[in-house]
């Protein structure tokens, strides 16, 4: 019973982070319909900067979020509008190759600075611990799920109630009729993208303290994303949050009661299962 | 054999390019050689990726798992079973041309889309890597060693450089023939068709499982071989590098670079970007490792953004500006320009 608890906690806090990475994308191939294959290199992006700005300035990773958010919202928004949009009416396979290129050029430009060598980036919340009866958590893991769920709300409420927000829906509902309507649908697409890539910075930032980075870590962050959207029904945006915790709990379910290798499988078996059997709507 | 292939077999420029290679162990130093044997070996990947991933339109993320089989299963048959190592090979492909029935078949059955057809065969594939890395029998974490190559044949020993550059070229030769026999063939049509617009082709009668089925298992017979191949010259069973995701990644930007769907594409992307790509390792990769995968990822952007076809058809049209400035006898002569 407390390993049950321990593991439903454990899933519920890794899980929201996991559907605060796939938001982002939920929200780009709603709006584009585009997927990033070089997601999770942007989260590692983003963690890296956290690293270079402690090793340089002492900061802490989540202060470090002041500098990492405009910065990768730009370098998403430039991304968008340099690489990805001139081809975004083309094949899909040609944004899937697209952007797998980019996870090579991220991925070894990372390597390239900073080296293979797995680095921490410590904060001072890192080994603080929080025990609620017998279940124990980690203080980072705890501020991770409350800020993913706060910045959840957030971008719900935006959505629901500004006029970027509108012109977000609009556009994710019909792209041509919200052309028709006078919404730059060009300037939406890129607007979304940077926020996707945006929310990307803070997703780094608290996932990093007390996590070894690796600049090849970037795929295996992709797929768990890839997983979560998938599941969550790609743009439905609580599914999103919902799938995140369905899958942090299916890893934290796995690793304890599952043998070694099964239960690192359990989150792939759940995604090919729900792949298949979900209604088709192609 | 249909028209295509026989007009390939009888080009004196695909044998002139076959025996230049064959004839390269005499000339070359041994860290050309392995930089050539390298390049074969993704030639032959891209190649028999394209099948699936260019004639067909099928982006499949799962040949890392035909690599595997061929490398890991191959390997763990002759080390812990004492089976034959061309026996373990045959098996392997037969078991990597079985996944691949199956996968076609739950593309088929489920009928995924091509988005969720990549990220179906990306979720397999990443599997197989976890699978492999933790079953003992596969070598686990650690991996495998192969006995050193002696050049005994009949062991599926090639005897070191040269050996293996010969039996790779025949296979990355194989691959590229089975590329133009399909293309000329009724297959090929039908594959093409269901690339371009699955609805339709079904519409018009084109057999959708039996097709994809086809493509897919041809695809993970060649690819197993040359796993086995690649593992027999590595002589270490890396499961990190062979059954990695990465090298699918690796397959499908170098076929992407070349030319997809056409015969000599991903043959040519791979024969550009993998020399380029060992040399700068050799030269800079103490100083920046990663540096070659770097150049690959920002090639393939700019490929993709400059000339999305590949590259092929920009030196096609290279050679026709150089053949109509000085008009030369030969292009009256040329078999292809027929009326």
């Amino acid at each position: 019973m407390e390993e049950l608890l321990q593991a439903l906690t454990q899933g519920v806090l890794i899980g929201s982070t996991y559907g605060l990475l796939a938001l982002g994308m939920g929200l780009t191939y709603g709006v584009s319909g585009i997927v990033n294959f070089s997601h999770g290199d942007f989260v590692s992006l983003g963690m890296f900067m956290c690293l270079a700005l402690y090793s340089a300035f002492a900061l802490d990773p989540y202060l470090s979020i002041l500098i990492t958010l405009p910065a990768l919202t730009l370098i998403g928004a430039i991304t968008y509008k340099l690489l990805i949009q001139p081809i975004a009416n083309s094949h899909l396979l040609m944004i899937i190759q697209l952007t797998l290129g980019l996870t090579l050029v991220l991925q070894n430009g990372l390597l390239m600075i900073f080296g293979g060598q797995p680095a921490r980036t410590p904060s001072v919340v890192e080994s603080k611990l929080i025990i609620v009866g017998d279940v124990v958590m980690r203080l980072p893991h705890l501020i991770a799920c409350v800020v993913s769920f706060v910045l959840a709300g957030l971008l719900f409420v935006m959505l629901r109630s500004t006029d970027t927000g509108r012109s977000i829906r609009a556009v994710h509902q019909n792209a041509r009729a919200a052309a028709l309507m006078g919404i730059d649908v060009a300037r939406v697409q890129i607007l979304t993208f940077a926020i996707g890539i945006g929310l990307l910075a803070v997703a780094a930032a608290l996932l990093i303290p007390g996590t070894p980075i690796h600049p090849s870590q970037g795929l295996r962050y992709t797929v768990i994303t890839l997983l979560v959207v998938v599941l969550g029904g790609m743009t439905n945006f609580a599914g999103i949050m919902a799938s995140g915790l369905v899958i942090g709990i299916a890893e934290a379910m796995g690793t304890i009661y599952l043998p070694n290798v099964l239960g690192l499988l359990l989150p792939y078996l759940i995604f090919v299962a729900i792949m298949l059997l979900r209604p088709q709507r192609r | 054999m249909n028209d295509s292939l026989r007009r390939t077999l009888l080009s004196p420029f695909f044998w002139l390019a076959f025996l230049a290679i064959a004839a390269l162990p005499f000339v070359l130093q041994s860290y050309y050689l392995h930089i050539v044997i390298l390049a074969l070996i993704y030639v032959a990947l891209a190649s028999a990726w394209n099948i699936v991933g260019g004639i067909a339109g099928q982006i499949s993320l799962a040949h890392s798992l035909f690599v595997g089989m061929g490398a890991m299963v191959a390997s763990a048959l002759f080390l812990k079973l004492g089976i034959n190592l061309w026996l373990a090979a045959l098996i392997a492909a037969a078991l990597s041309a079985l996944m691949g029935a199956i996968i076609a078949f739950l593309d088929w059955r489920f009928r995924l889309g091509h988005l969720s057809f990549a990220l179906v065969t990306l979720a397999f594939a990443e599997m197989g890597e976890i699978v492999v890395v933790g079953w003992d029998f596969l070598g686990g974490a650690s991996g495998l060693f192969l006995p050193r190559d002696t050049g005994q044949f009949l062991q599926f020993q090639f005897g070191g450089g040269e050996g293996v550059l010969w039996a790779m070229l025949v296979l990355a030769a194989a691959c590229i023939l089975v590329n133009v026999a399909i293309l000329g063939s009724p297959l090929g049509y039908y594959l093409r068709s269901i690339r371009d617009n699955e609805q339709a082709a079904q519409a018009i009668g084109v057999r959708l499982l039996r097709n994809k089925m086809l493509a897919m298992m041809i695809s993970a017979v060649l690819t197993s071989l040359v796993g086995t191949v690649y593992v027999r010259y590595l002589t270490f069973a890396d499961p990190y590098l062979l059954v990695s995701p990465v090298i699918t990644i690796e397959i499908v930007l170098f076929a992407t670079v070349g030319g997809l769907g056409r015969a000599g594409g991903p043959a040519l992307g791979a024969l550009l970007l993998v020399p380029l790509g060992e040399v700068l390792r050799g030269k800079l990769g103490g100083v920046l490792p990663g540096l070659h995968y770097f150049i690959y990822g920002l090639i393939v952007i700019l490929v993709i953004r400059l000339s999305p076809a590949g590259l092929l058809p920009l030196l096609e049209r290279a050679i026709a500006r150089l053949r109509r400035k000085q008009p030369s006898p030969q292009i009256i002569a040329n078999p292809t320009a027929r009326p």
